[in-house]
């Protein structure tokens, strides 16, 4: 459950044993609608579905049902220069908890706080308007004190 | 670690389940308050020495830690994307990886301290300069093999023509790489004693060992607008 070498053989069971496992796992919403106990996760491609069952149960403490997994191809991208550049390789894991377990992917990105920014941008378009009606004004008095031209 | 919630053992408790697994999986995501926010403030990475004071015990709970931290920032980076959103603070992914890196270290000088205290080797992964089958000098780890490597039967490949041609036009290559880096030193300390005539030569010829400070003086290319010409 690692992506470090382990030796063929050492003393003493059980043979595999790891210590500080350094696999990620990316929890990302259903690309397609799912029944609401499969949880889709982004993994390294090395990572098996024995791997993802343990970290998922060992590290997380969730209870796994089944697991299927799909290696995804990267997708092939023109950059800017013109040149086209291909994304790594990915693996999808369809992680399907108990019958009785629900999940539902949050909303991360709530609207009242959007709205909040937005109104900020606001704030910032107003006051670089009036800079820039102000600065014509005096485009031509450089110099001179701005209650001059009244 | 706990697994005694684990569900198989209690095939027929279905009724007094509390959603554990839902509370488990929000650790992939960011406290609640942080979502949607632009900037999120957090600390600094974990450093060697701090490491260093702890115990064994410890460093393996931080580990899970830092572990779950990684992967919850990924997860939002990842969504932050999907959302075509920026994602606040993208450093703290690095300082994870900073202290996981530190961390690592640290275990690995720990195992090599015991490994060279009880059995005189470190204990790590062996590993060598070696020439591969091209006759270029590569650093290789050393794989285990279930049976003994025989070397005898190896070294047919050295014998290629093709082999020998990439070996020749190898050399060449470095060659002209030596001789156009030494040509690059001379012209700047020639450009150097041009533009500076009463330039201490012993610590120049200390600094660019390579040349011969005292003959590139005397050359032309050496000459500037001043009367301390040697030539």
């Amino acid at each position: 459950m690692s992506s470090r070498l382990y030796p063929i053989y050492q003393q003493g069971n059980p043979q595999l044993r790891i210590f500080l496992p350094n696999f990620f796992m990316k929890l990302v919403k259903p690309s397609d609608p799912q029944p609401p106990n499969v949880v889709q996760f982004i993994v390294p491609v090395q990572m098996t579905r024995y791997d993802i069952k343990n970290y998922l149960e060992k590290i997380y403490s969730v209870p796994v049902e089944n697991i299927v997994t799909h290696v995804r191809m990267g997708k092939f991208e023109r950059n800017f220069k013109g040149y086209i550049i291909k994304k790594d390789d990915y693996k999808v894991a369809y992680v399907t908890l108990p019958r009785t377990e629900k999940f539902v992917f949050p909303d991360l990105f709530p609207e009242n706080k959007q709205k909040e920014a937005d109104k900020e941008l606001e704030k910032i378009d107003t006051l670089k308007a009036e800079w820039d009606a102000s600065i014509k004004r005096h485009k031509h008095r450089q110099g001179v004190p701005t209650w001059f031209g009244l | 670690m706990t697994t005694d919630k684990y569900f198989k053992i209690l095939p027929n408790s279905a009724f007094i389940h509390t959603s554990g697994s839902h509370k488990a999986l929000s650790e992939f995501f960011d406290n609640e308050k942080n979502w949607g926010e632009s900037e999120v403030k957090v600390g600094r990475a974990w450093k060697l020495d701090e490491l260093r004071i702890k115990s064994n015990e410890d460093l393996h709970k931080l580990w899970y830690v830092l572990l779950k931290e990684k992967n919850m920032l990924l997860t939002m980076e990842h969504a932050a994307q999907e959302e075509n959103r920026l994602f606040p603070n993208p450093e703290r992914i690095d300082k994870v990886e900073e202290s996981m890196k530190n961390l690592e270290d640290v275990v690995k000088e720990r195992n090599r301290a015991y490994w060279l205290l009880e059995t005189g080797e470190t204990g790590e992964r062996p590993s060598s300069l070696i020439e591969d089958e091209l006759g270029r000098e590569v650093h290789k780890m050393f794989d285990e093999h279930p049976v003994p490597m025989d070397h005898e039967s190896e070294d047919t490949i050295s014998k290629w023509q093709d082999v020998r041609n990439f070996q020749r036009l190898m050399k060449e290559k470095e060659f002209l790489e030596k001789r156009r880096a030494l040509r690059r030193v001379r012209s700047h300390v020639c450009k150097l004693l041009r533009r500076f005539p009463d330039v201490d030569m012993e610590k120049l010829q200390q600094q660019y060992p390579e040349v011969d400070v005292q003959a590139l003086r005397k050359r032309k290319d050496s000459r500037g607008h001043h009367d301390k010409n040697l030539s």
